[in-house]
């Protein structure tokens, strides 16, 4: 406290006294920013709080002490921060922090707002918040993570820290600014397009138009929306009275692209044409056997397997299957060669 | 049928002896408990001395590895014969478990 006035002094002692209240506060405002940010589907890069330390409190009274006639007059004693990826979001989350909290709008600040049209630099939505059955606020930082990277450079260089750097070196991390900003927006826009691209397959899929629509990892979960294999499952399923437990069919994308698909309307075509022979080998697998629980993938998988004997992939094709469904392993040789001999008698083999 | 657990480290070894039948999954589903309990680890569950494993099996594995993703865990099935292998792939489970 040394170099501290006798009020600045009584602050800090305050500060002390008030310290496990503080602790309190930043660890209720964490929590609600956690479950509120879940309840809402946002996802964000980090949140975090902090109780402003008794240094950091000495350095700031030194400086400006005069202007706080109590404790409560500051308002970052308690500081909480959510960065996130997209600018965005920065705005989705003010909105939500307004409806947790109480904002102190005479003294909070959206600097995105202050720059001059011909400036660049710290970008950055500053709200102080009230929470209730605190005396103290606490102040709600809301940023991207390009501008937190900015900031966090930028208060590395000292240019804050009222050390003199050369005008040359401000205007160079100003420029740095200015590019982050596009390269923020550029980040959004993308954003959009893509969610309006995934609206768009979404769309062609509803629409039964699969031929225009190309296989790749957001068309083919698209198209799995429709369960477009489920008829064929549960039909496996009544061989044995079997369960189905869903599993996810991502795997198998590599598998149709190998396959030939290009589309989801060749995939939707493989399915038909191979959809009978794929539950007749099932019903050949399991028919003698007591297994009543199965996943969604059997019948795609059934599909995958009949294709390839049917097109002459043979022994060979079926463990390059089993390698790309379950990684490269010496048995799936020997599971290859058991599954073309289980299938040799079944009429697809013999056309 | 017999069930033992190991804790070795960050990893976590079941390694199940015997048949995994139906009167045997009762027990077994007591004895892979800690299993479900264990976070942010690497389960082994090493098979190369099962010899046999039905539905109710298949059921406590797939329990093990929906508890394990709960709990940042990740499953991976290891040493199974050429049998069991095949129940996997009957089934549709291949794809589901990191088998090696």
């Amino acid at each position: 406290m040394e170099g501290l006035d006798l009020h600045c002094q009584m602050l800090v002692e305050d500060y002390r006294e008030a310290q496990p209240v503080l602790e309190r506060m930043k660890t209720e405002v964490l929590a609600m920013l956690r479950e509120a940010l879940d309840r809402n589907g946002l996802v964000v890069t980090a949140v975090e709080a902090r109780v402003k330390t008794e240094e950091s409190l000495a350095g700031k009274l030194a400086l400006k002490g005069a202007k706080y006639a109590t404790l409560s007059d500051i308002t970052d004693l308690v500081g909480a921060r959510i960065i996130t990826f997209y600018t965005d979001d920065v705005d989705r989350i003010a909105s939500m922090a307004e409806q947790l909290f109480d904002i102190d709008w005479q003294n909070s600040v959206d600097k995105r707002k202050l720059h001059q049209l011909d400036s660049f630099g710290y970008n950055s939505l500053h709200y102080i918040c009230r929470l209730p059955g605190y005396e103290y606020r606490f102040e709600l930082q809301l940023r991207t993570t390009l501008q937190h990277a900015w900031a966090a450079i930028n208060h590395d260089t000292g240019y804050k820290s009222g050390v003199e750097i050369p005008r040359e070196y401000i205007r160079q991390l100003n420029r740095l600014a200015g590019m982050l900003e596009m390269a923020d927006d550029e980040f959004s826009r993308i954003r959009t397009e893509i969610n309006d691209y995934r609206r768009r397959v979404q769309q062609l899929v509803q629409n039964g138009k699969l031929d225009d629509v190309l296989l790749d990892g957001d068309t083919f979960r698209s198209y799995l929306q429709a369960r477009p294999l489920e008829a064929l499952n549960k039909r496996i399923a009544a061989i044995n009275q079997a369960e189905i437990q869903e599993v996810p069919l991502i795997r198998y994308l590599r598998v149709l692209k190998a396959l030939g698909c290009e589309t989801l309307g060749d995939v939707s075509r493989l399915i038909r044409k191979y959809e009978d022979d794929a539950y007749r080998l099932a019903r050949h697998q399991l028919g003698n056997t007591d297994l009543d629980i199965i996943s969604s993938a059997v019948g795609l998988q059934n599909i995958c397997i009949v294709c390839i004997l049917s097109t002459g992939g043979g022994k060979i094709g079926l463990e390059r299957l089993f390698d790309a469904l379950n990684g490269h392993n010496s048995q799936n040789e020997a599971l290859a060669a058991l599954t073309y001999e289980q299938a040799s008698n079944l009429p697809f083999m013999n056309k | 049928m017999e069930t033992t657990i190991q804790k070795n480290g960050n990893q976590v070894v079941a390694l199940f002896k015997g048949r995994l039948d139906t009167a045997a999954a009762v027990t077994t589903a007591e004895e892979v408990k800690p299993l479900m309990e264990a976070a942010n680890s690497e389960i082994i569950l090493d098979c190369s001395q099962l010899e046999y494993i039905s539905s109710s099996g298949l059921r406590i594995f797939l329990s093990i590895r929906k508890e394990a993703a709960a709990h940042g865990s990740k499953v991976i099935v290891r040493n199974i014969s050429a049998d069991i292998r095949q129940v996997f792939m009957m089934t549709g489970f291949i794809s589901l478990f990191e088998i090696q």
